[in-house]
């Protein structure tokens, strides 16, 4: 018999969630822009607050438009379930705070964005959370890192800023050995070129201000949980395993089974922190989503095209991409990533940071910010900016050097881009 | 045996029994039995032999099955209880019923229909490649409009909440499931055996069970009620969960 054919990732992008909504049939996802619900009664309100009764009370927890982009990103990365946070800090510190606490540890990737190694370097050991750093391309220093209060891996799809490409099925298979889960962040990758879940990963998140909204208008986060992993065979994880007393002693596994962790994020995470997204936002994020997979194949073809340019350019010293034959893990990213490597790369400009500012500052078209994965190109200088708490050692450990810059390509005209790349690199040495 | 939740069981007591359908386990009457607890209910959701944290031997057949819960109740001085099922849990409701009539207070069966022949090729895949077979109930248990979310349930998405829990269960009981529902016979007679108050829930779009393959069986009992979701499909607990609750607070929170 035939596996019934799924409906695909362009189909889902557009339509995953939503349903015409039944009192004025808008086609498109309402906002509901509203703090609360009213209750048609006090016995559906008793029961929508004991978990009985499928509902919405207040948007911090819960809000329709929200639920719309919750349902369609699980849809995209075939999860059970999603939340969507303030940004993808929020999503990421959800997810840590679910299931570790005092006396826990994690193992990182070494190649992290800035701002997730400023949270589990200064800040989480403040809260008893402490995280060993290592080199994901070499599987047994992961192994080695791991103690017995690790409770979790955690790793980039691609790295930031230097792609190191994450080996996730060799890393899964590590942290399940140990009982522990995967946690991703694929917000360089999109759904579009990657989906960690197929190849072992347990839960993704994404900072959603970047390709998934793609218009640079937002900022917002996701995090979905594949319902993979079993909660119940370590335990370590007693926020899930244990009567938990903020919620009439549910016990998460026991009540929601694979979708305990998502469950616990939301019931304790979304109503304690209060990290919730706003309903225009998650409806700016749908909008972006619906255009998801013309956007990311318009942003890896133009991709493609500026990292020959510039491999070939002679004001350029290197460029780094994993579609490189000299990228370290380029058989790798043949392999996991067959339709690009994503948006965003770094290259080494010839004369060092002088050269860099200049660099920076004769682009046109490129905009000089701290965010990627809009439509619009954009560079910046991770050592000054991004990356700038980092010391020399960890920046050398994240692949970073003083020349290096980094580049969000964007959707524009190829020539138009190239034509601002090499007249700002002809300024470098003038 | 493995109860949701796990309380000790009143002696005397007539608990209301919820019973899953194929491959599944107890988490699928989370919000049922919250309802009924909170209203001071005695609420079992059972996980059958094989199924979810049941270590028990995986049986063949819903006649099987039927004894084997009857002997749960029996170790337990329960003398009488209701039962609510979904898919292959209705047939064991109905069994139990109609082989215990005195027993059973009420029944209600979920997403139902009589007989419920399994295709040939789907019993193959489900014994040589239970995967394929998984995506194929998931693909068939849920309405066409289902099949695009919609989740009255918050930032759930449905499909892959069904697909991830039949993965769980251990191998070989998927088959075995489909198997005990192709062969569960004389439903009909059965159905006139039965004497307490009978509920059927079904979904106008069910593909698993369709809507008109109940019409026999509603024939066959004595003044059942039957409630029909418009819209909905197989999963009716998902795709329509605070219906289903209300059906069911309508029959059994009045026993």
């Amino acid at each position: 018999m035939k596996k019934p054919k799924d409906l695909n990732l362009e189909t889902l992008s557009l339509h995953a969630g939503n349903k015409p909504d039944s009192d004025f049939g808008s086609r498109a996802t309402p906002i509901y822009q509203t703090s609360s619900f009213v209750f048609p009664d006090s016995e559906t309100a008793a029961g929508i607050f004991n978990n009985e009764r499928a509902g919405h009370t207040y948007s911090r927890i819960t809000n329709p438009t929200n639920a719309v982009l919750e349902e369609r990103i699980s849809s995209l990365e075939g999860g059970v379930g999603s939340i969507s946070t303030a940004s993808g800090q929020a999503a990421l510190f959800l997810a840590i705070s679910t299931i570790l606490g005092q006396n826990s540890h994690i193992v990182a990737s070494k190649s992290l964005y800035g701002g997730s190694h400023n949270l589990l370097e200064y800040t989480l050991p403040r809260f008893g959370i402490k995280t060993s750093f290592v080199d994901f391309r070499k599987p047994k220093n992961v192994k080695a890192a791991i103690q017995k209060n690790t409770g979790m891996l955690f790793g980039e799809t691609l790295g930031n800023p230097g792609l190191d490409v994450m080996n996730i099925e060799v890393i899964s298979n590590i942290a399940h050995k140990n009982k522990i889960p995967l946690l991703v962040d694929s917000t360089f990758t999109t759904p579009y070129l990657m989906k960690p879940f197929d190849h072992g990963a347990d839960i993704v998140f994404h900072s959603a201000t970047k390709f998934l909204s793609g218009h640079g208008v937002v900022i917002g986060g996701l995090l979905v949980d594949s319902g993979k992993f079993d909660w119940s065979e370590n335990k370590l994880f007693k926020t899930l395993n244990e009567a938990y007393k903020g919620f009439h002693n549910m016990k998460f596994v026991d009540e929601f089974g694979p979708a305990a962790f998502i469950n616990r994020a939301r019931k304790e995470g979304s109503r304690d922190f209060g990290s919730c997204m706003s309903p225009h936002t998650a409806f700016l994020i749908l909008q972006g989503l619906e255009t998801l997979s013309l956007r990311m194949e318009k942003h890896v073809s133009n991709t493609r095209e500026i990292v020959n340019f510039l491999s070939e350019h002679k004001e350029v010293k290197s460029v780094s991409y994993p579609e490189l034959k000299d990228h370290p893990d380029h058989e790798l990213a043949k392999k996991i990533l067959p339709h690009g490597c994503g948006a965003v790369f770094t290259f080494e400009i010839k004369g060092g940071l002088e050269s860099g500012r200049k660099f920076i500052e004769s682009l046109n078209i490129f905009s000089h910010l701290a965010n990627v994965g809009d439509a619009k190109s954009l560079v910046i200088h991770p050592a000054s900016t991004t990356h700038h708490r980092m010391d020399k050692q960890s920046l050398k450990k994240a692949g970073i050097t003083e020349d290096t810059v980094r580049l969000s390509v964007g959707i524009e005209d190829i020539h138009d881009l190239k034509e601002d790349l090499d007249e700002a690199l002809k300024q470098v040495n003038r | 045996m493995y109860l949701h939740p796990n309380k000790k069981i009143r002696k005397n007591s007539e608990p209301i029994i919820f019973i899953h359908g194929t491959g599944m386990d107890h988490t699928v009457w989370t919000l049922p039995v919250r309802h009924f607890s909170r209203k001071k209910r005695d609420v079992m959701a059972i996980d059958l032999p094989g199924h979810g944290n049941n270590k028990d031997k995986p049986l063949d057949s819903i006649n099987e099955i039927s004894k084997y819960i009857y002997n749960f109740l029996d170790k337990n001085s329960i003398t009488k209880c209701s039962i609510v099922g979904h898919s292959m849990g209705s047939l064991i409701a109905l069994e139990m019923a109609s082989s215990q009539p005195k027993r059973i207070n009420a029944i209600s069966m979920i997403g139902t229909a009589f007989p419920m022949q399994v295709n040939e090729a789907l019993l193959e895949s489900a014994k040589e490649n239970p995967e394929i077979a998984i995506n194929i109930l998931t693909f068939m248990g849920y309405s066409y409009s289902s099949r695009l979310g919609g989740n009255k349930t918050p930032g759930m998405w449905m499909t892959e909440s069904t697909k991830r829990l039949m993965q769980k269960s251990k191998k070989g009981i998927i088959y075995k499931d489909l198997k005990a529902c192709s062969e569960f016979s004389d439903g009909l007679e059965k159905a006139r055996d039965v004497r307490c108050k009978v509920q059927l829930i079904l979904g106008s779009n069910d593909f698993l069970t369709p809507r008109i393959k109940a019409q026999d069986l509603i024939e066959n009992f004595k003044e059942p009620l039957v409630e029909e979701i418009e819209g909905s499909g197989h999963s009716l607990m998902m795709e329509e969960p605070n219906k289903v609750l209300d059906f069911l607070i309508k029959l059994h929170s009045k026993l």
